[in-house]
């Protein structure tokens, strides 16, 4: 027994022992042991990604499907620092999230679930036995979609929890049939077994990949799989979803990237699919972010665009390899894995700040908002921060995995080959564009919450900041983007470990590009701490320089000197140039009630964009099927007795059947 | 080391005589004689002496910005190529950090916009956010295509086209001197993007964002804007001024182009009338256009043999 799978072990009891405590300490005990079970599986990986180990064997089962092994390399090593850490903070959390929710429910299958999730990721990114892995998946989808539905007395949230529940099920169809097609040939359930099949058949790597790349694509939130997350993640307890956006669609990324571990050189066709999706989610995502008014809605298609981003790394490392040129390889990968690391980190923080601003004001509609960093100015910054990090501008994390995107991109230009410069220089160009998007998304959602006037009394009436202990784990995050920013390349050198296992070293000198990435990554770290630094200093010279000669007085309104908090700038009108430029890509709903007579008395008007894809593909196929369906409507007659018939009708035809066949 | 000393003093000062150069041919055209040239700088002292006003609406954010905007462009300036040739940090991909740390300076002066609750600045961040993410897109594809041609890629590629690609090269030139002018015209808010002599807030985008900025403030931002002005000419300048020459020659030129530049936007302001606030998207998308045709001439001069 090691340290792994007691940590395992303990994360799994851990529900069921803090359930049994008392109220006012359920919350405290479950924390404590969630910290205890995450530092036990921290321990081994840690030491696989500072080279004390080369792989850390976690557990075996010998007989169960074959063996099953869990083993910790670097990629899942990775993935368990992301998984114990960004969830801990999210549990730490939670102890003040749930404070309301102790007296009037019973919370106790919530706090099963909640380290049951963490448990099943931890192990769906250790497992080398594909029976075993899509056990542990199941268990990771299913536990999260109790999580979900944490608030079922309401009926979006059932629904929005079904919606997941089906996309989930969809999704591991495609896994299950990559996983069918590749024991088939192997013979075993095991990773390693794959492997050798799938190195030396190439059309058949092709179609698992792109199978895999479905199923692992859904849980990630690609588009055009990605319709879970806009419904999900608001229904979700925020703590919840920061578990999820943060850690848990970071598992679909596991899948890819072992995916490409295991095949080896990916082929060009689906390096070139890889990326066009992974551009395509980029573009759509932060398009469909800017047009929402819920805080948490805006923020799951935000992940759906840093998924995007994460993916064109991704997708650039592949083309790399796919063009033998193993620089790009190395860059665009380590751009990709780093932003996987950023995303969870900053990800995590801004759910975390939406749920403390819904836990005070009660709303998710960012419309009424306003003002609201005069009474939580704590909370406040630490969205300003994660927004800076978000739209990957310096001096914070995002820059830096965004940078090494676009240096990856730059690197490609120099493969001589025309599909793959064009391509480079269409992605430089769109994630340029999601770039500047990001900033109007962002700078959107903190002025409209947290500047200007309260838009509604609701929102007035909030008096105070959230908790300590909602906070600290907040500030954590905040530090740690900060730290990334300031030292990427303490980061990078880990990270290049991941890449240089997912790289097969006999075919490539992936070493070529190493000096070259770091002498970039260091200058750059050193003029972004110096910005930093400058900057931290000419704002306190500034405000010193400028005390006592500030005068206070009203918002200039041209002339008007009665201008009040509705005649603010809402979030649907600082949207609008960009939603007219770009008309065809939405679907507006409009909700108007137009002033009338003489002296009109009430009159509003509100506007809703709704999801493209799944106003014009899924409801229509979802109709479609609704339509088929019900033709059968008559069998189901509630007769028991037409019932046992339909059972003898068909084992009949398994009879008829098998007599055939056989 | 005297060069970058050089630089230094072109970046603080040059922005000023820009603006100066800019209302004086406005001022020749329209038949007045106009003020000093040296008259934003007279602006920018007497501003910075005075006291100010700030709304009561407004947070700390309002109050940092100015610094940030100035700092942002002051940063992003050691990663262009200015007088002096290359540029002071000089590294592979030194276009991003350049763009992303302007995109810091427009990221606060958005938030600071939308700070004091007013509907007139909150409509000029909006304005000003939608065209940024149309020219961005362009520009990044203008330099990208010219760094696949040149196989280098930082911005001194700029100054490698003509050596990589002959005299075809000059086409290429012709075309990304133009992206990169409607740039400045947008990024700078000059007519017929933006009119920054109007007198009526709802017509204005840059202006507008700044109506409640008062003092040094004002200062400050004037300055950052002007300077960032100076930052997108000096690549245009990169672009056409011969590298072999001596430095002080250089130099002249550089400023010249420099001199020409703010002549030919204030011919241009003189000529023109702002567009139609629902045409200026048509207006900027000319960049994104003008950008696939540098891509297609690159791709026509790599790969066509």
């Amino acid at each position: 027994m090691n340290s792994y799978f007691i940590g395992v072990i303990i994360l799994l009891l851990s529900g069921f022992i803090a359930g049994s405590f008392s109220k006012k300490f359920k919350t405290i005990v479950l924390s404590i042991l969630t910290a205890i079970g995450s530092v036990l599986c921290l321990i081994p990986a840690s030491n696989v990604l500072l080279g004390k180990d080369s792989l850390g064997k976690a557990f075996y089962f010998n007989d169960l499907f074959g063996i099953v092994n869990f083993i910790i390399d670097p990629l899942s090593a990775f993935f368990i620092v992301v998984i114990c850490v960004m969830s801990l903070v999210s549990v730490i959390y939670s102890n003040g999230y749930l404070k309301p929710y102790l007296e009037s429910k019973n919370i106790n299958s919530h706090l099963v679930f909640l380290p049951m999730l963490i448990a099943s990721m931890l192990a769906v990114v250790t497992c080398q036995n594909a029976l075993m892995f899509l056990i542990c998946w199941e268990i990771m989808s299913l536990s999260s979609f109790f999580l979900v539905i944490f608030e079922s007395n309401k009926k979006e949230v059932i629904k929005a929890g079904i919606k997941y529940l089906v996309f989930m099920h969809v999704s591991v169809l495609f896994i299950i049939m990559a996983f069918a097609l590749l024991s088939i040939k192997a013979g075993s359930f095991d990773f390693m077994a794959f492997k050798d099949v799938l190195v030396n058949n190439k059309a058949l790597a092709n179609v698992v990949f792109l199978l895999a790349f479905v199923g692992f694509g859904t849980k990630a939130g690609f588009v055009p799989f990605h319709n879970w997350l806009p419904d999900a993640h608001p229904a979700a307890p925020s703590h919840v979803s920061a578990i999820m956006s943060g850690v848990m669609i970071k598992t679909g990324f596991y899948g890819i990237l072992r995916g490409i571990q295991l095949i080896g050189i990916p082929s060009k066709t689906i390096s070139f699919v890889v990326l066009t999706v992974a551009g395509i989610s980029a573009l759509y995502g932060i398009l469909y972010a800017i047009t929402q008014h819920d805080l948490k809605r805006f923020l799951a298609y935000s992940s759906i665009e840093n998924v995007g981003v994460i993916g064109m790394g991704i997708g650039v490392g592949m083309l790399g390899m796919a063009y033998h040129n193993p620089a790009v390889a190395l860059i665009g990968f380590a751009g990709g894995i780093l932003h996987i690391l950023n995303h969870s980190i900053f990800k995590e923080l801004m759910f975390l700040t939406a749920g403390s601003v819904y836990l005070k004001s009660h709303t998710r509609d960012i419309e009424i908002m306003g003002g609201l960093i005069k009474s939580m100015p704590k909370t406040g910054l630490l969205f300003l921060i994660g927004s800076i990090a978000i739209c990957g501008l310096p001096p914070f994390n995002g820059f830096i995995s965004e940078f090494l995107i676009y240096f990856g991109m730059f690197k490609g230009l120099t493969i001589d080959n025309f599909e793959a410069v064009i391509v480079m220089l269409f992605a430089i160009s769109a994630l340029a564009f999601v770039g500047t998007m990001a900033i109007l998304c962002f700078s959107k959602a903190f002025s409209i919450v947290f500047l200007g006037l309260p838009r509604s009394e609701k929102i007035a009436q909030v008096k105070e900041d959230c908790e300590k202990i909602m906070l600290i784990p907040m500030g954590f995050l905040a530090t740690l983007i900060v730290l990334i920013g300031i030292f990427p390349h303490r980061v990078l050198l880990k990270i290049n470990k991941i890449v240089f296992s997912i790289i097969p070293s006999t075919s490539m000198n992936v070493w070529s590009g190493c000096s070259e990435i770091f002498m970039t990554i260091l200058s750059v770290a050193l003029v972004v701490s110096c910005f930093m630094a400058f900057l931290i200093v000419m704002i306190a010279l500034k405000l010193k320089l400028t005390k006592g000669k500030i005068e206070l007085h009203q918002t200039w309104g041209c002339g008007y000197d009665r201008a009040n908090n509705h005649m603010q700038y809402t979030a649907s009108s600082y949207a609008s140039p960009l939603l007219s430029m770009l008309k065809p890509l939405f679907k507006k709903v409009f909700d108007i009630e137009k002033p009338k007579k003489l002296f009109p008395r009430s009159a509003h008007f509100s506007l809703q964009i709704e999801d493209i894809e799944e106003a014009y593909v899924i409801n229509p196929i979802l109709k479609m099927d609704e339509w088929f369906l019900s033709k059968f409507e008559s069998l189901q007659s509630g007769n028991i007795q037409s019932y046992i018939k339909y059972g003898l009708i068909f084992l009949l035809i398994v009879i008829i059947g098998s007599l055939f066949i056989g | 080391m005297i060069m970058k000393l050089v630089n230094l003093i072109i970046l603080l000062f040059v922005p000023f005589l820009m603006m100066g150069l800019i209302k004086k041919t406005k001022s020749f055209w329209g038949g007045r004689k106009g003020p000093s040239i040296l008259q934003p700088w007279f602006d920018f002292v007497r501003l910075m002496k005075k006291d100010f006003v700030i709304s009561d609406t407004t947070s700390a954010v309002f109050k940092i910005t100015p610094v940030i905007s100035i700092c942002s462009v002051v940063f992003a300036a050691l990663f262009v190529p200015m007088a002096s040739g290359s540029a002071i940090v000089n590294i592979p991909a030194g276009l991003i950090v350049f763009a992303y740390i302007l995109g810091l300076g427009k990221f606060f002066s958005l938030i600071s916009a939308m700070d004091t609750g007013s509907s007139f600045e909150g409509m000029g961040a909006s304005r000003e956010a939608c065209f940024t993410s149309i020219v961005e897109p362009a520009f990044f594809m203008t330099i990208g295509s010219i760094m696949a041609l040149t196989g280098n890629y930082t911005f001194d590629s700029l100054a490698k086209i003509l050596a990589s690609a002959g005299s075809y090269g000059i086409l290429i030139i012709i075309f990304a001197v133009l992206v990169l002018f409607i740039m400045l015209l947008t990024e700078g808010s000059r007519v017929p993007v933006d009119d920054p002599a109007t007198h009526l807030e709802l017509t204005m985008i840059h202006e507008v964002m700044i109506l409640d900025n008062s003092g040094c403030d004002l200062a400050l931002l004037t300055w950052a804007n002007g300077i960032k002005m100076l930052l997108i000419s000096s690549l245009i300048a990169y672009m056409i001024v011969p590298v072999n020459v001596s430095d002080f020659v250089g130099v002249l030129l550089y400023l010249a182009v420099i001199a020409l530049l703010s002549v030919i936007i204030g011919t241009v302001e003189s000529g023109m009338a702002r567009i139609r606030m629902s045409h200026v998207f048509e207006f900027v998308f000319i960049m994104s256009s003008l950008a696939l045709v540098v891509l297609s001439l690159v791709m026509a001069r790599v790969f066509g043999g």
